[in-house]
């Protein structure tokens, strides 16, 4: 039986645990890298994005008016002998399947993997009922004898090893299993299974499509365990959510064309099976099978209505958001999700399985975009994740008291300023006058110091702006400088740097003296109302049509503004026009530099010999920017040394490494290790919050320390004398 | 020049999945190929179904080649046979060449037994009858959709799982090999 943790703290030991498996990491860690390849060479000359888009355009088309598809299915289906039910419950649909049995004298069942089915706790309801239920897909099958829940969606059992199945298998058969015999276990599988099939009375499976136009379902499996189950019994029933209803073939054969190529980096599963109707069955009443088909609301059709959350039923179920994961990589689906798995598996818990077991999951996101960027449905998952925290903070009424101070802070300017000044007096005894904090303040504890923390810069860079910035005679642009905190606050150098290179390329920086936090913070704490509080403010503060780009060091507050923004000040007709000025005038440095300032290698002399590079979750799929940084590098005359999974999340993700500091800590030394394995002397990056992150872990590594810089400093650096 | 582009798509595809192709010159040759890797197997049974309604004196003659061999042929009631049926043979009605599928109406319950339940599959692929991909079937698939009840399959190699620890195993409940001998009359 899956039980979830209600509460952040209880969840944190069940992640400790996890974490502590070794053998869970290494699988799903290998699992991601070869998905990653896999996957490429699938989609490999198809155009992905366009394809994407035509999924998810076509399946928008269809959300409102998935009533209108279910009647038309209904009598296309009934017109071919199928009995079709609805339940609005996950009981119902169980006490509808349940009753069909009753009727038909059905003892024994077989089933086919469905998630609907793990949905409504189908197994358990029936069990208790009195039937015989076995499931037939070899993953399902292992995980029905250890009694269990998956853990993946396409891949249920991918967190066992062969030794525990040949445990198993041993038990089940009482002979003793070779682990390393996997040929010999799977074929226990068939002939175990082969003996059920034949008795059971009754085949119960999901469906990957309910096509409207001719009442048909569509199954898409790989063992063809679902052929057989739809085959042998005399009964089939169909569980499916309302959310698969389609209108015609078309639309299946488009979602076809992605889904195994997504899911598995296959070109198409072993079998796809198109079901009209009750087929021909020997032993069926009047030779013909007794079909029927239970479609499943459980709040779907409420969620079809909602103007935010009805892109989540666009969701195909092809697990990639879980692969690609790096949260679900180091804990396994177990941890991230309750019967649904991974990015949408934090969404879905909270409209399928409530509000308690989605409480503490749907926090532990770092918002690093992995799973937006495969998503085969283009759903924006790491939005709705943040979205349902901000609904189950609303509902809950309990804020917690870290929401109300950063509310109060960020909402006023002049009080955030401030605080941020005092904390450089709070930590001067902490840091001992170095620039890293290496022992822990108080209110923190043990389980944060995986990494130093940087202190406060004694001047901010606001209060030395007029002082280091010149005024150039006649510029060739005029670029406003968008600071962030941590940039400000933290690494002033860091914009020192970028002011020297525009000296010696003739660009006047400004900035604006109004600007404040991005309020990023606030979207990651479910508080949108801060968050749209402070783009207001920087709006008023920095306005597009006064320069020729706006310029950020930071990728996360780049891609906050440029993504994000729009959507926090939907609907507001003046601020519209401005956001989007600010969405076409805003730059990374690396781009600005490249692209727009299109520098030549002739002014540099690569003032660093090995570079590695982490690629920021909010540079490489916030802005979708990959090339530039690694061009800019050689340009600089730098000597850059590719790392392995270089665009995997450093595990930094704002306040998720306060809350999650076990994840953090993880994913930290995951990229170091990668870096080290480079053999490069300094590690560059262009975010502010990924130095904090990658320098902190750095310094509390024993070895020889690899520098962590920003990518303008490296690039300042390296300008001939 | 067509034709023979599809084909050889197709043969690459189902390279990858595991699928063995070859191409034969007339139908006679599907059936001594059948007969032949059905005995070396040590099987001694071909389901196939279909055949009648397809084609009444190419089923004579396959019983024929079948009695000469010592193989037993059967091509109905097949429930009552599963366990003993080592070929399924079929003739597909269309493929895909992108992903290497057959198309295989499946709405007698014989067929479906004789492709899910026997060891292996032998299916015929009638060139012509080969597509880009599965879009380019959409008419073809409709109309048997539209004519209900019906059972249509796509198969793309034999059956296999990967649910122990990612390693990919083939024939898990299915057929464990698929092969298909692709038809073209048009060549020697
Ligand atoms: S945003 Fe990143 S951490 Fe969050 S669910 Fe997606 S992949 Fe996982
Ligand atoms: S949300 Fe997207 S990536 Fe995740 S399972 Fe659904 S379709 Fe696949």
């Amino acid at each position: 039986m899956i039980s979830t943790p209600h509460d952040v703290k209880e969840y944190r030991g069940h992640l400790k645990k996890a974490l502590k498996n070794t053998f869970l990491g290494t699988t799903l860690d290998n699992f991601a890298t070869s998905y990653r390849a896999s996957r490429a060479k699938a989609f490999e000359g198809m155009d992905l994005e366009g394809l994407i888009q035509e999924i998810a355009q076509g399946k928008d088309a269809s959300i409102p008016y998935l009533e209108e598809l279910f009647t038309l299915f209904k009598a296309r289906a009934e017109a071919a002998g199928a009995k079709i039910h609805v339940a609005r419950t996950a009981t119902e649909a169980n006490e509808i399947i349940a009753s069909i049995a009753k009727d038909n004298g059905v003892r024994k069942i077989v089933k086919g993997k469905s998630m609907t089915a793990e949905e409504t706790f189908l197994n358990t309801h029936l069990e208790k009922e009195g039937y015989q239920v076995t499931e037939t897909d070899l993953g399902e099958w292992i995980i029905q004898l250890r009694g269990e829940g998956p853990s993946h969606m396409v891949m249920p059992a991918i967190h066992l090893s062969r030794q525990q199945v040949a445990e198993l298998f041993t038990k089940i058969t009482g002979a003793p299993q070779d682990p390393d015999d996997i040929n010999g276990m799977v074929k226990v599988a068939r002939r175990e299974l082969r003996q059920a099939f034949l008795e059971a009375d009754m085949g119960i499976t999901g469906a990957n499509f309910a096509i409207a136009e001719t009442g048909t379902i569509g199954l898409v499996t790989n063992e063809g365990n679902g052929r057989l189950v739809t085959t042998l019994p005399r009964v089939h029933v169909a569980l499916v959510g309302f959310d698969k209803l389609i209108p015609d073939l078309q639309s299946a054969l488009r979602v076809l064309k992605a889904l195994p190529r997504n899911a598995t980096g296959q070109a198409i599963s072993t079998y796809v099976t198109w079901i009209t109707g009750a087929n021909d069955c020997a032993p069926g009443p009047d030779g013909r099978k007794e079909m029927h088909i239970v479609f499943l609301d459980n709040g779907r059709l409420a969620l079809a209505r909602d103007p935010v959350f009805s892109q989540a039923l666009r969701c195909v179920r092809c697990g990639a958001c879980a692969n690609v994961c790096p949260i679900y990589k180091l804990v396994g689906g177990h941890n991230y999700g309750h019967v649904y798995i991974g990015a949408i598996g934090l969404i879905l818990t909270y409209f399928y399985h409530g509000r308690e077991n989605a409480r503490a999951i749907v926090k532990n996101c770092l918002n690093c975009q992995a799973c937006k960027s495969v998503c085969a449905a283009g759903i924006d998952l790491p939005h709705l994740i943040k979205e349902v925290y901000r609904t189950v903070l609303e509902v809950e009424g309990k804020k917690p008291v870290k929401n109300i101070l950063l509310n109060r802070a960020l909402k006023d300017r002049r009080l955030f300023h401030f605080l941020l000044r005092r904390a450089y007096l709070a930590q001067k005894p902490l840091a001992g006058g170095g620039d890293l904090i290496r022992h822990l303040p108080f209110f923190l504890s043990r389980e944060h110091g995986f990494r130093s923390l940087p202190v406060v810069a004694k001047t901010p860079l606001r209060d030395q702006w007029e002082r280091i910035n010149p005024r150039l005679p006649n510029p060739r642009y005029r670029v406003a400088l968008f600071g962030g905190c941590v940039v400000d606050f933290v690494y002033p150098e860091q914009a020192l740097a970028l002011v020297k290179l525009a000296r010696e390329f003739n660009v006047q920086l400004e900035y604006p003296m109004e600007q404040t936090c991005c309020g990023l913070p606030a979207k990651m704490m479910g508080e949108s109302e801060t968050a749209r509080e402070v783009a207001i403010q920087n709006l008023k503060a920095v306005d597009p049509t006064e320069y020729d780009y706006i310029l950020t060091l930071c990728a996360s507050c780049g891609s906050h503004l440029k993504e994000n923004y729009p959507r926090l000040l939907a609907g507001d007709p003046g601020l519209q026009v401005k956001v989007d000025q600010l969405r076409d005038k805003i730059m990374d440095f690396s781009s600005f530099m490249q692209n727009v300032l299109k520098v030549s290698s002739e002014k540099f002399d690569g003032h660093y010999r090995k570079i590695a590079y982490h690629s920021p979750c909010h540079l490489c799929r916030g802005l979708n920017v990959t090339q530039e940084p690694r061009e800019l590098l050689k340009t600089a005359g730098l000597d850059y040394l590719p790392a392995k999974d270089e665009d995997v999340c450093c595990g930094f993700g704002g306040s998720f490494s306060v809350e999650f500091p076990e994840i953090s800590a993880e994913l930290l030394k995951r990229k170091l290790d990668n870096v080290e394995a480079t053999g490069a002397e300094v590690l560059v990056t262009d975010c502010p919050g990924c130095v904090l992150q990658l320098r902190g872990g750095m310094d509390k590594r024993g070895a020889k320390k690899i520098q962590v810089k920003h990518i303008a400093e490296v690039v300042a650096d390296s300008l001939k004398k | 020049m067509e034709k023979h582009e599809q084909i050889t798509l197709f043969k690459e595809k189902a390279e990858a999945v595991q699928t063995s192709v070859i191409e034969i010159g007339e139908l006679q040759q599907a059936f001594l190929y059948a007969i032949e890797v059905t005995k070396k197997q040590g099987g001694s049974t071909i389901a196939a179904p279909g055949l009648a309604q397809k084609d009444s004196d190419a089923l004579s003659a396959f019983r024929a080649l079948c009695e000469e061999n010592g193989v037993t042929l059967v091509t109905e009631n097949l429930r009552s046979q599963i366990g003993k049926l080592h070929t399924g043979f079929t003739v597909a009605d269309h493929a895909v060449a992108e992903t290497a599928t057959l198309v295989q109406d499946s709405s007698s319950e014989d067929v479906r037994i004789a492709t899910m339940l026997s060891e292996i599959h032998v299916a015929v692929l009638p060139a012509s009858r080969i597509k880009a991909d599965a879009m380019s079937l959409e008419n073809e698939l409709k109309e048997a959709m539209k004519a209900p009840p019906s059972y249509v399959a796509f198969i793309s190699g034999a059956s296999r799982t990967a649910d122990i620890e990612r390693v990919l195993t083939i024939g898990v409940h299915g057929p464990q090999e698929l092969h298909v001998l692709i038809l073209d009359e048009n060549v020697d």
